[in-house]
């Protein structure tokens, strides 16, 4: 409640700024009918909204994705490297940099200790709110295994959600094999899912299946830091950029006012005659989106095409009625569409998708012991999520003043939903409310996640 | 006079009814067997009753129609990690004066060994009897012999009282009584493995849909079984997460293309996945196929091999490894096998006498429960009366069946 408090206020200051430039624009008819706007223009800077947006990177992993993103097309995002360690701040080529915990660790690394580094960080809570003010766009970065990462992550989101800002994070999970960290970051992942507004996990077991077939290890964690990049310049020049059809700060701030849940986040290009259909069946196959903790459709969905000036209306109307389909993302969907002359004959389809965390059945997690297989029926099953909940925490569903999106929602919820809880990680066995753990692994995720075996495919 | 019995297997990815004429001489007809398609259960467990019960029910009335006759009494297989095994013993002294071991000793300490009550909320599925030991040394049947202590044991299966009250609630929906539930692995291994190679000792492991089955004989009795919640269903899975593709174009390219080593001659070799080449068809190479179902595979074995640990003595299991059920089909799969085992491999036969449209890996679940069921396996000593009683009441059954008819 007070979280969407925030918000509203945050709403009232901005949009004024935002209806200078579109004022037809609203979000309730964001659908096929918005496809056809008024007037098309080109897509020109527009830093006079006056939005800021900020790349935090946290923690040793955090920092690494910070430096290694590589914007398309503007300049406009700022960036912080946040570490307890001095030596990794100063490799680092970030605009900002702030060290914290000096009390704590003098300098050095954390050793891997979460609560040193997040009762670091609530002390020093000033220093990051002073960075955070008047910051409307956070994305965070941070490998949630780490000390630094998987403290204070939580604790900035936090902090930045209490400024007003909406909070997208990008996180690396460690390798499953990493037991203990893993774990840990799992504890983290839930924690920071409760905060920030979308989460994005990237398990290293998954990331090793990224790029070209011959791929070394570090090429494929410098494939999910394109990824990454790409996920940010998509919401960034959403609202930085005039589109041809225009999404600004309030539509996403609007969509992505909830708790975070799951996330469905995948990229695909195209190039030449036939880019757009390319982009689509790239997008379709994004190792992003065949994770095993990604589900396949998604509460509220941002759709971002970028394309040259050649992109035709009737194509994109399709591809994103396909798109639409793909993710059972229903009427929620944010869609915009860029016109960039540099692109050529290339297209670009970037998705962004979040569920409600309260949707969906809890999976029992089972102690796992040893030389065991473990398999439990959890005692209680929410088999209805509880609708009252929904339409408080949840604006999204009553928009238009109308309660007409809770009976297409819980449809939705009983057949696709189901699977979609914060701790599934196993496919085709995600809507199955038992685990099968044995000797602490989960033998429904596939084999070669968890043997870190690349598939060439 | 010949009986009509029934065998039911409710399976993750089909539920079988078989219905067999037994003659007088004890040689088994079959004469009634269908097969659908069970949505209903995953991994080996019950998780939409409905969908499974209509599953089962659907394939009993066709294998009573194919039959001409109906049953009122069946096997019922039971499977699922639920299920654990452990060995319970039982001992007794011989108590007449002159040292001769009667029947009701080896009673005796069968009572003793069964006293010990499972964990609450937890049901005994299936005793299996090892061999019985007079003065330590294993004999067939001790009735009638010298000596001071007998001792015996059984594996016993114990399971989740809710899941297997779920499965005789499918078979009860149908008004049929459930004579005996036996242990999947038990009876697809009686079928596959004869009393010889179980003498030479073998591991029969049953490769199913859900749940992989394996049970070990060593001496002629059971020495361990398990249930690993891995099967066919978990290769098509894997598949279709890594590569990017819908489930039944897994399940597809799985049946079609799947192996479980690559074959280096085959480098560079692309499957279609749709094959008709139209929109949303892609090439991917044989390698990628082999490489996912590959490592599932040796994890399996791994699994099996822990599970087995200590119990892997080539010269205790002489008669090698038997594979069988659905997924056993795979190419290549017993070569992966016999190397993490390390013991001999190889794909298991059914006995002559099984007509070839039966004669498959994924009926020896089905087709040894009747085996199993029409066995033997009382104590020593009381074989006439419990035959007796047996037949008595089969045959009551029998008449009360025909005058219906």
């Amino acid at each position: 409640m007070l979280d969407s408090l925030a918000n509203s206020e945050k709403w009232l200051v901005f949009v004024p700024k935002i209806e200078k430039y579109k004022p037809n624009n609203d979000f309730t008819t964001m659908s096929q009918e918005s496809l056809f706007p008024k007037e098309t223009s080109f897509s020109l800077p527009n830093d006079l909204s006056g939005i800021r947006a900020k790349v935090i990177g946290v923690g040793g992993a955090g920092i690494s994705l910070v430096d290694g993103l590589r914007f398309d097309n503007f300049e406009s995002v700022e960036n912080l490297a946040v570490d307890v360690d001095n030596r990794a701040l100063s490799d680092s080529i970030a605009g900002e940099k702030l060290s914290f915990g000096r009390r704590h660790t003098r300098g050095m690394g954390t050793g891997g200790e979460h609560t040193v580094a997040q009762k670091a960080m609530e002390e020093e809570k000033d220093v990051i709110r002073k960075k955070l003010d008047g910051v409307d766009i956070v994305f965070l970065l941070a490998g949630l295994g780490g000390g630094t990462g998987g403290g204070a992550t939580p604790v900035i989101a936090r902090l930045a959600r209490d400024a007003g800002a909406i909070v997208f994070a990008f996180v690396p999970l460690p390798f499953s094999w990493e037991k203990g960290r893993h774990k840990m970051a799992e504890g983290r992942l839930s924690e920071l899912r409760k905060i920030a507004n979308a989460v994005v996990p990237l398990p290293n077991d998954s990331l090793l299946q990224m790029g070209g077939n011959d791929a070394t290890a570090l090429e494929c964690f410098a494939e999910a830091g394109r990824y990454v990049s790409k996920g940010i310049s998509a919401i960034c020049s959403m609202v930085f950029c005039r589109g041809m059809i225009d999404v600004d700060f309030v539509h996403i701030s609007k969509a992505f006012n909830r708790r975070a849940g799951r996330t469905l986040f995948g990229y695909g290009q195209g190039d030449g005659k036939d880019a757009l259909r390319q982009a689509v069946r790239e997008l379709l196959i994004c190792p992003m989106l065949h994770l095993p903790n990604v589900s396949k459709a998604a509460d509220v969905l941002l759709i971002q095409i970028t394309g040259g000036t050649g992109m035709g209306m009737a194509a994109l109307q399709q591809v994103s009625t396909e798109i639409r389909e793909e993710f059972n993302a229903g009427e929620h969907v944010v869609f915009g569409a860029h016109v960039d002359e540099n692109m050529g004959d290339r297209v670009q389809i970037t998705v962004l998708g979040a569920t409600d965390l309260e949707a969906g059945t809890k999976v029992v997690d089972v102690a796992p012991i040893a030389s065991d297989i473990i398999s439990v029926i959890p005692k209680s099953k929410v088999a209805h999520p509880s609708k009252l909940k929904q339409k408080k925490g949840n604006p999204i569903t009553n928009e238009n003043g109308k309660k007409h999106s809770s009976k297409n929602n819980y449809k939705l919820d009983q057949n696709t939903f189901s699977f979609m809880d914060a701790e599934n990680q196993r496919g085709i066995f995600g809507d199955l409310p038992s685990r099968n753990i044995y000797a602490g692994e989960d033998l429904d995720v596939p084999s070669y996640l968890r043997r870190g075996v690349k598939i060439g495919i | 006079m010949s009986k009509i019995i029934g065998a039911v297997e409710i399976g993750t990815s089909k539920a079988k009814a078989l219905i067999g004429e037994v003659s007088p001489s004890g040689s088994v007809h079959v004469v009634g067997m269908a097969t659908r398609l069970n949505e209903g259960m995953r991994k080996g467990e019950i998780v939409d009753f409905r969908k499974a019960a209509d599953a089962v029910h659907s394939a009993l009335a066709d294998a009573e129609k194919m039959s001409g006759t109906t049953v009122d009494e069946v096997y019922l297989a039971q499977t699922g990690s639920y299920l654990k095994g452990r060995m319970l013993r039982g001992s007794a002294s011989v108590s007449s004066s002159d040292n001769r071991v009667s029947a009701s000793d080896l009673q005796r300490a069968s009572e003793e060994a069964k006293r010990r009550q499972p964990d609450n909320g937890r049901t005994y599925v299936h005793h299996i009897r090892t061999p019985i030991l007079l003065d330590g040394r294993i004999v067939q049947d001790p009735v009638g012999m010298i000596g001071s202590k007998i001792d015996l044991g059984y594996w016993s299966i114990d399971g989740d009282d809710q899941a297997i009250k779920q499965a005789l609630h499918v078979i009860s929906n149908y008004s049929l009584d459930v004579k005996d539930l036996i242990l999947s692995s038990i009876a697809s291994s009686t079928m596959m493995a004869g009393p010889d190679l179980r003498r030479a000792g073998t591991l029969v492991i049953d490769m199913g849909a859900g749940v992989t089955d394996f049970a070990l004989y060593r001496q002629g009795f059971v020495a361990y079984t398990g249930v690993i919640p891995v099967g066919g269903d978990h290769l098509t899975g894997d598949l279709s997460m890594g590569l990017r593709i819908l489930e039944p174009y897994a399940e597809k390219l799985k049946i079609e293309h799947g192996k479980a080593t690559f074959d280096p001659m085959e480098e560079g070799d692309d499957v279609w996945i749709i094959g008709n080449k139209t929109i949303g068809d892609r090439a991917i190479p044989r390698k990628a196929i082999t490489d996912v179902i590959h490592v599932r595979i040796v994890e399996l074995f791994e699994i099996i091999c822990k599970e087995l640990e200590g119990l892997l003595d080539p010269d205790e299991l002489k008669g090698g490894v038997l594979l069988t059920g659905g997924a056993s089909l795979l190419p290549g799969v017993e070569q992966v096998a016999s190397k993490i085992l390390g013991l001999s491999v190889r794909r298991a036969s059914f006995p002559s006498g099984i007509a070839s449209e039966l004669a498959q890996p994924e009926n020896a679940t089905v087709l040894g429960l009747l085996h199993y069921g029409l066995e033997d396996h009382s104590l020593p000593g009381k074989k006439k009366d419990d035959a007796d009683v047996g037949f008595l009441s089969k045959f009551r059954k029998m008449v009360g069946l025909c005058a219906q008819d």
